[in-house]
């Protein structure tokens, strides 16, 4: 058995939220204190048992006004699997122009999410 | 040569979130004429380069990311007739409010009707906290290694150790890490640290960063590039701590050491200045000590987060249209208000009584469950609760000009109880 | 590769390039050798960049002959290499009585040594040119000036550069052997070889050591290392003179004092501490602990947002630390050693003196070479001693009319153009590291340094120049400021 701290993030409370949890294959909470109200119980679960992250990068651009366009994840994925889809917002080169919102990698790493374009590009001058 | 003089109503001057907000606010407000100056080749300011999520939760009700933020704003500049200015920069501002300001190819003054100033801050420097050492390559703001990774395709470095635990740190420890660089740790000199606890989760623990307390950097090495930093615990006085003084081998060491305001413009029109925040001192409409000069955003005070800047920002805007339209001068009643124990600093400084008011202030230390209380003399005007107090986060609470008389005086204290 | 040269100026600080910019009115072939990526590089840029009268010298002293006299000098060399300067004297502040005594006779020296204009006044006279300054007596030496090093050694140098000196920096000398009849034979860490008929030691904390590989031994260099404080351009105007205290027997520790610079920053210290590297420029917590203390009680306007950056310089003292003091400087054409000349231990006053130690210099290189003057020699540095933001709002609009690259401000702090950022990358002498374009254009010397102008200097020179991550330097190989590109580069489709 081991014990995690955590702030709580779901409310600007920030609880300090004490857990045991139970080391076997797939971690069991055993006990939680601190947490004020559901919403924190549940977020601690989640972060436990399988936490979910969004995660913010760069592609490259070819032809447009800037050599980089900022991309995210339109989904949390898991946090697991960060640097596979990192592995593979790597390879991305798009051509300008772009929008806010265009779709640039679908389903990274298996991930049920898209990574899409955060910045509009237009075509270089 | 001589120089052309041109006018317009209200001028805003910085294209950041505080400027955005500003001149949109002052244009829906009624006002036709609204400048708004920016200094770089785009607007949005800082937004730009912080590609991270987390930003319009309050305004939006959604996680987006600076770009697309900033865009939120941009996008209704032109449908409002909002004249932008980019690549232009204030060269000086005087009381009378006229704007020396060069672009590519001009230089022209500008006689505003009202100013709002929204020039951000900057990052305070290895400079200005004197740490020892050398003076290689490899040691940057926070921010400056954000330009250069997010805006430039730039790495910065390899192994990375930070100095300072704020938002931006932790966000470009997080950004380092992704892009291949180790990340040794974060060392902050506080006991607690100044950013977010989602970002002390998400940028630190998720990729086991260890983030070292009441640590900071003693000495910086290398003739070259940087070669290490040697950190050390430090007492209550927060002097280092000799012996616990250790040696890391590193390449780049970022600073994430504070913020701030950038006021070089407010001080040259003359307008008062709060020690403590560093910038401006304002009236209940963000107006400053110079009649028709108002601030907002980062520029007054270092906010925690962007969309409370954007809110201020409106605010600031609204009230500048309103000063050229009803050329209003400054109320001459005043209610003064000033930090009580646990404060430490309120803002506004001052406020008329004849309006609602949200009141913005800091406290000086970690605390949990205890109640802000807006006193006059022994009345109490207003008093809430507050679950978590935190340094690093700004607390806002609204105050009623009802209260505010009834509870009657001239000035107000702001305390922790 | 082999280069040949009559005369080979070994050291780019100030006294090597005013040597230079010296010879260039002569028919000689020149060059000067500099070993790191521009000039100026050691103590000549940093430094608290005042002029010295010289009274405090003893009279007869090299020291005292060569200050006077490159203090006159200055004035005509300042308008031709547009370089700032600021006449704004000295005070040098006695407390009480018993200081009087020291300052009478310090004028009495400083009257030996030529100085001009001295004067012992009271109190009225004093605060008259100073404000606010307290003290019974002082003397005032209204040649003591202030004057920017880095345009000075950069002024030298390219104007000497225009003149037909060559210069070749990025070139450590390694070994020096000297040929008969065929003269000096300088080898560089590079590989390469300069042959010379007269080698100049110029090479400030390693002339002992080139004088040594030359053959000539019995010196030493002592590096002594002094710290300072920059403070923000906010106090622009608190001083309007120099002010020290006067000279007490026995003083207790350094006196620390504040030097206004011809740019509008305020600096405190230097200090003294004597080193083992050469070339550690660390500044330490204990003594910068030291100079916000005393600096703070000279100036109690200082805030801690005032402090924008703490330097060090590297003095070359003659004296070790048991001994203290100063030697005179040693400017020799050797006797025994053919077309050798030696300059050792020019710390203090060398910026001041180096133009008079130029001319005796050459005047040295006489003995070996017979020198015509050059009718094509020009004086004139092309070019303005101010920046952009120092003028008029219509000397501004003027400029930006002929070129609009004046109307980009690129660093915010210090109000400097895309066009200076321009002319200083394409400076003459070829230097190209972050230091040079801040010593040239002032680029990131304000209160942000450079925290938010290195990026957008970093897009311009990749968009104008096509410089690539690796090409952006500190200041030597050595200090890389990129490790590569994040993504592979795109380009443009």
């Amino acid at each position: 058995m081991s014990t995690k701290e955590f702030t709580c993030v779901v409310c600007p409370n920030g609880c300090p939220i004490v857990v045991n949890i139970d080391d076997d294959e797939t971690p069991v909470i055993t006990h939680i204190e601190g947490s004020t109200c559901k919403k924190g119980e549940e977020w601690v679960h989640q972060e436990i048992e399988n936490p979910m992250r969004t995660i913010s990068s760069s592609v490259v651009v070819t032809g447009g006004d800037c050599i980089l366009a900022s991309v995210r994840t339109n989904r949390p994925i898991p946090l697991g699997r960060i640097m596979k889809v990192m592995e593979e917002i790597k390879q991305v080169t798009v051509i300008a122009p772009l929008a806010i919102g265009d779709v640039v990698l679908r389903n990274p790493a298996g991930c049920d999410t898209e990574i899409v374009a955060t910045r509009s590009v237009a075509k270089a001058q | 040569m001589s120089i052309k003089t041109i006018h317009r109503d209200v001028v805003v001057i910085g294209g950041g979130p505080a400027g955005l907000a500003a001149a949109i606010a002052a244009s829906e407000a009624g006002c036709k004429d609204v400048l708004l100056i920016e200094r770089d080749r785009i607007l949005g300011g800082i937004l730009n380069q912080c590609i991270h999520d987390g930003f319009g939760l309050h305004e939006f009700k959604e996680a987006l990311s600076g770009p697309e933020y900033a865009a939120r704003f941009i996008n209704r500049l032109p449908g409002l007739g909002i004249e932008v200015m980019t690549g232009t920069i204030v060269l000086s501002l005087s009381p009378e409010r006229i704007l020396e300001v060069s672009t590519r190819g001009a230089i022209q003054y500008i006689q505003a009707g009202a100013v709002v100033l929204a020039m951000g801050c900057r990052e305070r420097t290895r400079g200005a906290i004197s740490i020892p050492g050398q003076r290689p390559s490899g040691v940057y703001t926070a921010g400056a290694a954000q330009n250069f990774i997010n805006m430039e395709n730039i790495m910065v470095g390899k192994n990375v150790c930070i100095l300072g635990s704020g938002d931006i740190g932790l966000i470009m420890a997080r950004r380092m890490t992704l892009e291949g660089a180790h990340v040794e740790a974060v060392f902050e000199i506080l006991p607690y640290s100044s950013g977010l606890p989602r970002n002390i989760q998400q940028c630190l623990n998720d990729y086991n960063i260890p983030l070292f307390l009441n640590t900071t950097v003693t000495e910086i090495r290398g003739n070259g590039r940087l070669e290490g930093v040697k950190v050390a615990q430090v007492g209550k006085d927060r002097a280092p701590i000799p012996e616990t003084e250790r040696y890391i081998p590193c390449d780049t060491l970022l600073l994430s050491v504070g913020l701030i305001p950038e006021n070089e413009l407010t001080r040259d029109a003359g307008v008062a200045m709060d020690p403590i925040t560093g910038g401006a001192l304002v009236d209940d409409t963000f107006m400053t000590s110079v009649p028709g000069i108002f601030s907002c955003g980062n520029v007054l005070h270092v906010h925690d987060l962007a969309d409370w800047v954007s809110v201020e920002a409106r605010d600031a805007g609204r009230f500048a249209a309103a000063y050229v339209h009803e050329k209003r001068e400054a109320s001459r009643q005043r209610i003064t208000i000033k930090e009580g124990d646990g404060v430490r600093y309120v803002l506004p400084q001052s406020v008329s009584g004849e309006r609602d008011f949200i009141l913005s202030l800091r406290v000086t230390a970690p605390w949990r469950n205890r109640a802000v209380v807006v006193r006059s003399g022994d009345k109490k005007v207003r008093r809430k609760k507050i679950v978590r107090l935190h340094p690093a986060e700004m607390i806002r609470i609204n105050i009623g000009k009802d209260a505010l008389a009834a509870a009657g005086g001239s000035s107000l204290e702001v305390s922790v109880e | 590769m082999n280069h040949k040269y009559e005369v080979l100026i070994i050291g780019g600080g100030v006294v090597g390039c005013a040597i230079a910019r010296e010879l260039s009115k002569y028919r000689v072939s020149a060059a000067l050798l500099e070993k790191e990526m521009d000039v100026g590089m050691g103590a000549s840029c940093r430094n608290s960049g005042v002029l010295h009268a010289g009274f405090k010298y003893a009279p007869g002293s090299l020291r005292a002959r060569v200050a006077v006299k490159g203090n006159a000098l200055m004035d005509d060399l300042c308008r031709d290499l547009k370089v700032k300067i600021k006449r704004i004297g000295k005070l040098t502040v006695g407390l009480d009585e018993e200081d009087e005594p020291t300052l009478r006779h310090l004028k009495e020296q400083g009257d030996t040594n030529g100085v001009p204009g001295l004067r012992v006044i009271g109190r009225e006279e004093m605060q008259k040119i100073q404000p606010g300054v307290e003290g019974y007596i002082a003397l005032h030496s209204p040649s003591s000036s202030i004057i920017s090093p880095y345009s000075l050694t950069i002024g030298l140098a390219e104007n000497a550069l225009a003149n037909g000196v060559n210069f070749h920096l990025g070139q450590r000398v390694e070994s020096i052997s000297q040929q008969p009849e065929k003269g000096w034979h300088v080898r560089t860490a590079a590989g390469e070889i300069f042959e010379a008929q007269v080698i100049i030691n110029a090479a400030g904390l390693y002339s002992a050591d080139v004088s040594r590989m030359a053959g000539v031994d019995g010196y030493t260099i002592y590096p002594c290392r002094g710290e300072y404080y920059v403070l923000d351009k906010r106090l622009n105007g608190t001083l309007t003179a120099l002010i020290y205290p006067a000279p007490k027997k026995n003083a207790p520790g350094w006196g620390t004092h504040l030097t206004p610079t011809v740019d509008g920053n305020i600096l405190i210290g230097p200090t003294a501490q004597y080193i083992k590297e050469p070339e550690n420029h660390a500044c330490t917590p204990d003594i910068l602990r030291r100079l916000r203390i005393e600096g703070q009680k000279l100036l109690p306007a200082i805030q801690v947002s005032d402090y924008i950056r703490n330097f060090a310089g590297i003095r070359a003292k003659q004296t070790p630390p048991e001994v203290g003091g100063n030697k005179d400087f040693v400017i020799e054409d050797r006797k025994d050693v053919k077309g050798f000349i030696n300059l050792v231990g020019l710390e203090s006053p060398g910026l001041t003196a180096s133009p008079a130690i130029a001319q005796m210099v050459v005047e040295m290189v006489g003995n070996h070479l017979s020198l015509v003057p050059d009718p094509s020699f020009n004086p004139v540095r092309p070019g303005s001693s101010d920046f952009f933001s120092e003028l008029s709002a219509e000397e501004k609009a003027d400029l930006v009319a002929k070129d609009p690259n004046y109307g980009e401000i690129i660093c915010r702090c210090e109000k400097i153009t895309k066009k200076e950022i321009l002319d200083a990358i394409n400076n003459p002498l070829g230097a190209r590291t972050i230091v040079s374009l801040k010593y040239r254009a002032r680029a990131s010397m304000g209160r942000c340094q450079g925290g938010f102008c290195i990026p957008r200097i970093v897009r311009l020179l990749r968009d104008e120049f096509g410089w690539r991550p690796e090409d952006f330097l500190k200041r030597g190989v050595d200090s890389p400021l990129f490790v590569g590109n994040v993504r592979p580069e795109g380009g443009q489709a």
